[in-house]
């Protein structure tokens, strides 16, 4: 073979893997942060650990909690942390070593972590009928969950209950917080306001917040309609109920959150319902499925299936 | 590329699967988790819904009579990150399902994994 043939092959060669070795380790690299995985446009499925394995998230933006957060979590072998069913994530309403309890029980006695009721706490705990997975729950005809007849979860239950996505959202004088679950938000005003005297209640309350540090914005909540339950097992709260939040962001992909319950009337002190609890921001594009809760399908759905299948035994 | 991303989709979706509870509405008293029954026949309707996916079944029992089955899923947001769609079953599709019977002897029960759709076995993703 002439020499200039070898040399133009080889020069040839040479470029093309000079050309393709960068694709090559491109692919095989780990995404350099959440925002470089492609998902399809329309998306709605939350990313979970293989596909973020090996990203090192970039240092979390000054006081910026933008973005689609991942509320339901990776499942350790049970369900998500997110999808609290059987009562906030903290303090699950079910019996030793069983995630998904028959229901039926009395009261909590045989719960391994219990909530440091007041007399009227726990009064008011029984007079609610949970009719999901925990412990006291009961057939759905014979349950007051306010959620059965599509009544707004209000705060804060929406973190407590089924915590999916959120967006958050900022402006110069407040903090939204979308949420997927019932397609509900809350403002945070962060204009320096106070909290109001003798608040008219309502279902989400009155919130305000602020930055305690560059990554920790802390939000204190009141006024929160008695209608309402804390969490699917029916814990209950008062007027007096003040709820804080804090919501650090850990890096640019992590965000912790922390919901602390003081309700004097109903505990005897305060407690975490969610303690440094995980979200996970999404990538660009993600879609938020919508979840609305409709009272006409409720109430197809309970004549169908909720009422027929705890009626009595059919001949 | 492609390839990768599909098999990374496809194990996020794997996890959710692991990671949604059956059921959220009420809880497993009304069902016997014992038992499975397998129904049989052509499908009436599908409502596509929030609480609960569910689907209405003609099933002929032993004897020979049209039995009106009501078969539940999960809701809209977990029946769709398991692969599910509004357009899933059409009245007149023959299936085959596997379901939790509830205790009380009606024909109503949930989904408990085998779903055959005029002889085509559903797969759910991830799995």
């Amino acid at each position: 073979m002439p020499k200039q043939s070898i040399l133009a092959i080889s020069t040839v060669a040479l470029v093309s893997l000079l050309t393709f070795l960068p694709a090559l380790r491109a692919q095989s690299a780990p995404p350099a942060s959440v925002d470089d995985i492609k998902v399809a446009t329309w998306n709605s499925v939350p990313l979970h650990k293989p596909a973020y394995a090996g990203i090192k998230p970039a240092p979390a933006p000054r006081r910026d909690l933008f973005g689609i957060w991942d509320a339901t979590g990776d499942a350790a072998g049970g369900a998500a942390p997110g999808i609290q069913n059987t009562g906030a994530h903290e303090y699950p309403a079910v019996l030793p070593g069983d995630n998904s309890p028959p229901g039926g029980e009395p009261d909590e006695s045989k719960i391994p972590r219990h909530l440091p009721y007041t007399a009227l706490g726990e009064a008011t705990l029984k007079a609610h009928k949970p009719t999901g997975m925990s412990v006291r729950s009961v057939p759905a005809v014979l349950g007051n969950d306010p959620l059965n007849v599509c009544d707004p979860p209000g705060f804060p239950r929406i973190e407590l209950y089924e915590f999916k996505i959120i967006e958050i959202a900022q402006t110069a004088d407040q903090v939204m917080v979308l949420n997927q679950m019932f397609r509900t938000w809350r403002t945070i005003w962060t204009d320096g306001r106070e909290l109001p005297k003798n608040p008219e209640p309502r279902w989400d309350g009155y919130s305000v917040g602020k930055w305690v540090d560059d990554y920790t914005f802390v939000v204190q909540t009141i006024g929160v309609d008695e209608r309402t339950w804390l969490d699917n097992a029916g814990r209950p709260h008062s007027s007096e109920l003040k709820v804080e939040e804090r919501f650090h962001r850990v890096d640019h992909d992590n965000m912790e959150l922390t919901v602390t319950i003081d309700d004097p009337k109903m505990y005897t002190e305060p407690w975490l319902a969610l303690n440094k609890f995980p979200l996970r921001l999404q990538p660009r594009g993600f879609d938020i499925r919508e979840m609305y809760c409709a009272p006409s399908d409720t109430s197809e759905y309970n004549k169908d299936i909720g009422d027929p299948s705890v009626a009595p035994e059919a001949k | 590329m492609r390839n990768k991303l599909g098999t990374i989709s496809l194990l996020v979706v794997g996890f959710l699967a692991a990671s949604f509870p059956l059921f959220a509405h009420h809880g497993n008293a009304s069902y016997d988790t014992e038992k499975t029954v397998t129904v049989k026949g052509a499908v009436t309707e599908y409502i596509w819904a929030n609480p609960h996916v569910f689907l209405k079944v003609d099933a002929k029992d032993e004897s020979g009579t049209t039995v009106h089955w009501v078969i539940e899923a999960q809701n809209i947001v977990a029946q769709s990150e398991l692969g599910w769609s509004n357009v899933m079953f059409k009245p007149g599709d023959q299936v085959v399902i596997d379901v939790t019977p509830v205790k009380n002897g009606r024909p109503i029960g949930r989904f408990r994994g085998r779903i055959v759709i005029n002889g085509q076995e559903f797969k759910p993703l991830g799995r």
